[in-house]
């Protein structure tokens, strides 16, 4: 057939216009090379699944935030601590049921005359080891110079304050007579230069630190309380959630992957778990572990590092995770188990079999690498789930026992004198919410990332 | 359909059996008598438990459970005053009518607040009011029932003391409001982002685009072509929903000072008031089996591809 | 054709999605007309446009996507100045759609009777249940759908693949539309219930006088029941004519390639099927030129540079190639 040109609208076009309209160059008749044809298209870059999910998850504003925001409640948690000069367990006998930012009276005290010295040291302040410097040979190394007195009899109720441009550097003064920064010398001192080999070392105090969160009726910090609290909380959760991790994903492998009678009982176990209201059960668990749990602990503590840790936890935090271990790894075993009998009927499956790949190469090149999206997922909503099962029991007086502390037990304590301290209460509950917050976000961005479904 | 609701139900009484079973063992595998006292003396010990037949054979002792069960009889306190029938304590006393109807009040409330929420942030996805909802149901489901039951009591009791302190055995309406709010925020929350989420798959299914292309309203389109389908995962939520509210009774209970079943079930472990502890655990069981139940009718309900007689995961 | 014998006119029309990645343009500048009782035939490859194309006809384009030009005329009354409710009031009553995977476009929770009798109540809120009822169950007897009182009562997961097909062909002409738009209508069917399917909708078309847009990637299935084929490569047309000289003399290289590639049981038996090599361009940053131009072999200079405007090749049938004009340059040159 000829090639015309004939008038139809709205597809005409004039040979001559041709020539007018479009730009046509000499050699554009001939023909292209497929150098100049590649260089037209725009290649994707292939990336990994994980890299893929990885940039989806980086796109969730919300997710990263929360990652943020956790990462910072880690940093709360397990390195806080190094920061302030409390710990979870001293009770400051001077500093009892102080309110936020507030200083008990010998803090006062210190405070009021830290602007005349460069440190000092409140002996009456803690009541921890070094309360009372005993008669005996100390030294305080401050700004590149030694300082080494020795301490006489009777000075207990003293502060020791070092001034680097006096004459006389250490100074002791007696807590009674400061008043507005004013204060007499107390002379039980004697100052050398170089320390005594049997000396020892006094860290001194720059500044004052603020209870931040306040403090407890006991005296106790509680800025200090709320990390430790965090810190056995967070601990309790990842590890609750290893533990669902390990028993659901197996159980539920075994299930899927033998299928038949096996899974049938298998299956039918997990119903009857299922349907077992697990708090009732859990409740009975936890007051019937507690005590031969501590008899194990004391029995083999001296022998096994294993109980030597576990004693350490404590029995409240062992029997929690010996009932997620029971009653908690149906749900995961249920997703594990629904995902390998999804990926069996996979045709890629079928083909690796078809090509005599070997059970162990299938489990490894293809059912673990598509199950690890949800493994992800669940262990990390996991999470959040024993953190507050934990907190239930702490608050029902059954978790963790007193000095240790999970957010969880303080929220409980601060109940008993919520009328009046509410802020008890509120710091390590904001505390508790936002990890719970974050890890929920943190969560959902990576099923958003790693969910296959809903990747285009 | 009666055949199966038959063969649950048969399976309801093994659950119920069994977990009977694990119950005796757990109580009495707790340390200690309940007769242990500072001042009681073996001998006082060991007269008490003869009276209340704990010094017989473990495997007696479950069948006389077991037996008195069948007969509709819950046994004695062991530590209210001298042999009240635990069936008094339950029933009588008002405390399982109290968590009845604070549970049921909180599931109605999470059910009827929750979907509706749930649609309108699906409906108006990326709106202000999705934005505000998504803001307020991941904060509810951040915080544990204790803390809010807590801050609603500091706040509204004691601050501003527009309510009861103590709610007592809620004999006003004022003093539901407290204990209801904390015990159903979190699953009135949760309930509203699963109705969101499902509620957006329901719109992007192909069955909605086919009932576009028909001419449907809007409205009915997401009334009866998305919520119906959506309703499915919040259906199959509804079970573990009322095993959760009994947890969460235990806390709002103390925090409200409601005398209930779930704050005695606390106070009867700590204290080993054996056949109390097995009665509340039985009927608190049988709550929640009995729930479970009416959520996998309601499932059939909802959507007409189930067929209750072949069930599958 | 005379205009105002036309029922739908489509005129340079676009289609952009707007995406985080930026904007695709899913459907760049396309223009056909379809008469009354004509069936067009849309052939392309997947994402070539045309489902997108068909939805903003019927209006159900979603969000990221949005008409951003062109016209679309039914009966001399552009769409896209309908507000919502026109629109939608349009669906289903003078344009209907039938979609590519009947089990999942059938609303699994509700009766296949309580489905095709919405789309009559829908569009008439004067006729009764009774009426609504007997003409669905007609509808569903005239697509071959035996006891079709019982099956009324009937949720889609008891109807097969082959079916429910032909319960949404029922769900889709009760309103006795003027156009239907049938997308992959086959596509998921296995080949025995295509071809009934095929066969019912030809049989239809002719008692219901409905006119038909069948888009489909499988050049094969179009060949029986259309009078016209438009070719779609990257959001354009790139040919378009009559169904013989679409299939017995293509001009444009990728319909040629197209052609190729299809199985055909007339051929001689060394006649090989040829792939077409690579993969469709990225619509995110589509080529400068010629959309298939990398993957054309017959691919010029100017081919890379510029989009090739339209050519008349025969009788209602035009082809964009740069290659006819070049033969009509040679051509001028041997003057």
């Amino acid at each position: 057939m000829k090639n015309t040109f004939a008038k139809i609208s709205p597809f005409q076009v004039d040979p001559e216009k041709i020539m007018e309209t479009f730009d046509i160059r000499d050699d554009d008749f001939s023909s292209a090379s497929s150098q100049e044809k590649e260089s037209m298209v725009e290649m994707h870059k292939s990336i990994s699944f994980w890299q893929d999910a990885w940039r989806r998850f980086r796109a969730n504003t919300v997710s990263m935030v929360a990652l943020f925001v956790f990462l910072l409640c880690l940093f709360f948690a397990f390195i806080g601590p190094k920061f302030i000069p409390y710990t979870y367990g001293d009770q400051y006998r001077t500093a009892q049921k102080l309110g936020p930012f507030e200083y008990s009276k010998s803090e006062d005290i210190v405070r009021s005359i830290q602007d005349s010295a460069d440190a000092f040291y409140a002996t009456a302040l803690r009541p921890g080891s070094l309360t009372a410097i005993s008669k005996g040979s100390y030294y305080i190394q401050y700004g590149g110079k030694t300082y080494a007195f020795t301490m006489k009899k009777g000075a207990e109720k003293c502060i020791l304050l070092l001034k680097q441009n006096d004459p006389e550097p250490l100074q002791l003064v007696s807590e009674k007579d400061i008043k507005d920064g004013a204060y007499t010398k107390y002379t039980a001192i004697e100052f050398t230069d170089t320390p005594e080999e049997d000396a020892k070392e006094l860290k001194l105090i720059k500044r004052v630190f603020p209870h931040v969160f306040g403090t407890d009726s006991q005296g106790r910090d509680i800025m200090a309380r709320t990390m430790y609290g965090a810190r056995v909380s967070i601990i309790i959760g990842i590890m609750a959630a290893l533990i669902v991790l390990i028993i659901g994903s197996i159980y539920g492998a075994i299930s899927g992957l033998c299928g038949g009678v096996v899974d049938f009982v298998m299956m039918r176990i997990v119903e009857l778990i299922y349907s077992v209201p697990e708090v009732l059960i859990v409740l009975l668990l936890q007051v019937v572990l507690k005590e031969p749990l501590q008899a194990w602990f004391q029995a083999h503590s001296a022998t096994s590092a294993f109980v030597k840790a576990m004693s350490d936890l404590g029995a409240g935090i062992v029997s929690i995770f010996i009932t997620f271990a029971v009653l908690y790894w149906v749900t995961m075993a249920r997703i594990i188990r629904g995902q390998v009998l999804q990926l069996k009927k996979q045709e890629y499956v079928t083909a690796a079999t078809a090509l005599g790949a070997s059970n162990a190469r299938i489990i490894r090149k293809h059912l673990l690498p598509n199950c690890i999206g949800p493994l992800v997922i669940t262990t990390c909503l996991q999470i959040p789930s024993a953190i507050f099962l934990e907190s239930f029991l702490s608050f029902l007086g059954l978790g963790v026992s007193a000095p240790m502390a999970s957010l969880g037990s303080l929220c409980s304590d601060a109940l008993e004198t919520i009328s009046l301290y509410p802020y008890r209460l509120v710091f390590p509950a904001i505390v508790l919410t936002i990890i719970v917050l974050t890890l929920n976000l943190v969560g959902d961005g990576l099923r958003d990332a790693l969910d296959p479904r809903l990747k285009k | 359909m009666g055949t199966y609701i038959l063969k649950r139900i048969i399976g309801s009484i093994l659950i119920l059996l069994l977990i009977m079973v694990v119950t005796f063992m757990l109580m009495n595998a707790i340390p200690g008598s309940p007769f242990l006292t500072e001042k009681s003396t073996p001998e006082q010990i060991a007269m008490a438990e003869a009276k209340y037949g704990l010094d017989k054979p473990l495997y007696v002792q479950l069948w006389n459970y077991i037996k008195n069960y069948l007969h509709g009889d819950l046994g004695t306190s062991l530590k209210m005053q001298e042999g009240t029938p635990v069936k008094n304590i339950i029933f009588h006393q008002g405390k399982f009518a109290l968590s009845i109807k604070l549970g049921l009040l909180a599931l109605l409330v999470a059910v009827c607040l929750g979907i509706p929420l749930g649609c309108l942030a699906a409906f108006y996805r990326g709106s202000w009011l999705d934005g505000l909802l998504r803001v307020v149901t991941t904060i509810g489901v951040a915080i544990p029932t204790f803390v809010l039951a807590a801050l609603l009591l500091v706040v509204f009791s004691v601050k501003l003391k527009w309510m009861p302190t103590l709610s007592g055995s809620l004999t006003d309406a004022k003093s539901y409001i407290l204990p209801v709010i904390s015990l159903s925020s979190y699953y009135t929350c949760y309930i509203a982002k699963l109705m969101r989420t499902s509620m957006l798959d329901a719109i992007n299914q192909d069955y909605i685009r086919t009932a576009r292309a028909k001419g449907v309203k809007t409205k009915a389109l997401v009334l009866k072509h998305a919520l119906r389908n959506s309703l499915i995962p919040v259906v199959t939520y509804l079970g573990p929903v009322t095993a959760g509210i009994i947890t969460g009774s235990f806390v709002v209970e103390s925090t409200f000072s409601v005398p209930g079943l779930g704050k005695y079930f606390v106070q009867c472990v700590m204290s080993r008031d054996y056949p109390v502890i097995m009665a509340t655990t039985v009927v608190l069981s049988a709550l929640v089996i009995f729930a479970m139940l009416v959520v996998d009718i309601a499932y059939k309900i909802v959507d007409p591809r189930i067929t209750l007689t072949t069930k599958e995961d | 054709m005379e205009e105002n014998k036309l029922l739908l006119k489509v005129k340079d029309l676009k289609v952009s999605f707007f995406t985080p990645a930026g904007e695709v343009k899913a459907v760049d500048g396309i223009s056909y007309s379809l008469g009354y009782n004509e069936v067009m035939g849309i052939v392309g490859e997947s994402g070539s446009g045309k489902s997108v194309e068909a939805y903003s006809i019927i209006g159900l384009l979603q969000n990221p996507g949005r008409v951003i030009g062109g016209s679309i005329e039914f009966e001399g009354e552009n769409l896209l100045d309908y507000t919502p409710e026109q629109m939608r009031q349009f669906r289903g009553n003078k344009v209907s759609m039938i979609f590519q995977n009947p089990m999942t476009c059938l609303n699994p929770v509700y009766t296949i009777g309580n489905q095709l009798t919405e789309a009559l109540t829908c569009h008439d809120k004067t006729i009764s249940k009774e009426d609504a009822r007997k003409k669905a169950i007609e509808m569903l007897e005239l697509v071959g759908i035996n006891n079709a009182e019982k099956r009324m009562n009937q949720y889609p997961h008891e109807f097969s693949g082959g079916m429910r097909q032909r319960a949404m062909i029922a769900m889709a002409l009760i309103c006795s539309p003027k156009l239907l738009i049938a997308d992959e209508p086959t596509t998921a069917l296995d080949v025995t219930i295509q071809a009934q399917i095929l066969e019912l909708m030809k049989d239809l078309q002719r008692k219901e006088n409905t006119s038909i847009i069948f888009i489909t990637h499988n050049l094969g299935v179009v060949a029986d029941i259309c009078d016209r084929i438009s070719v779609m490569y990257a959001g354009r047309i790139v040919e378009q004519g009559k169904v013989n000289d679409i299939f017995y003399d293509p001009q444009h290289p990728y319909t040629r390639r197209l052609l190729q590639s299809i199985p055909r049981l007339d051929e001689e038996d060394d006649e090989r099927l040829i792939p077409i090599e690579g993969t469709p361009i990225d619509l995110l940053n589509p080529p400068q030129g010629c959309n298939f131009g990398p993957r054309c072999t017959e691919c010029m200079k100017i081919c890379l540079r510029q989009k090739p405007p339209f050519a008349q090749v025969g009788e209602g049938h035009i082809s964009a190639c740069w290659l006819h004009f070049k033969d009509a340059l040679e051509k001028e040159g041997e003057k």
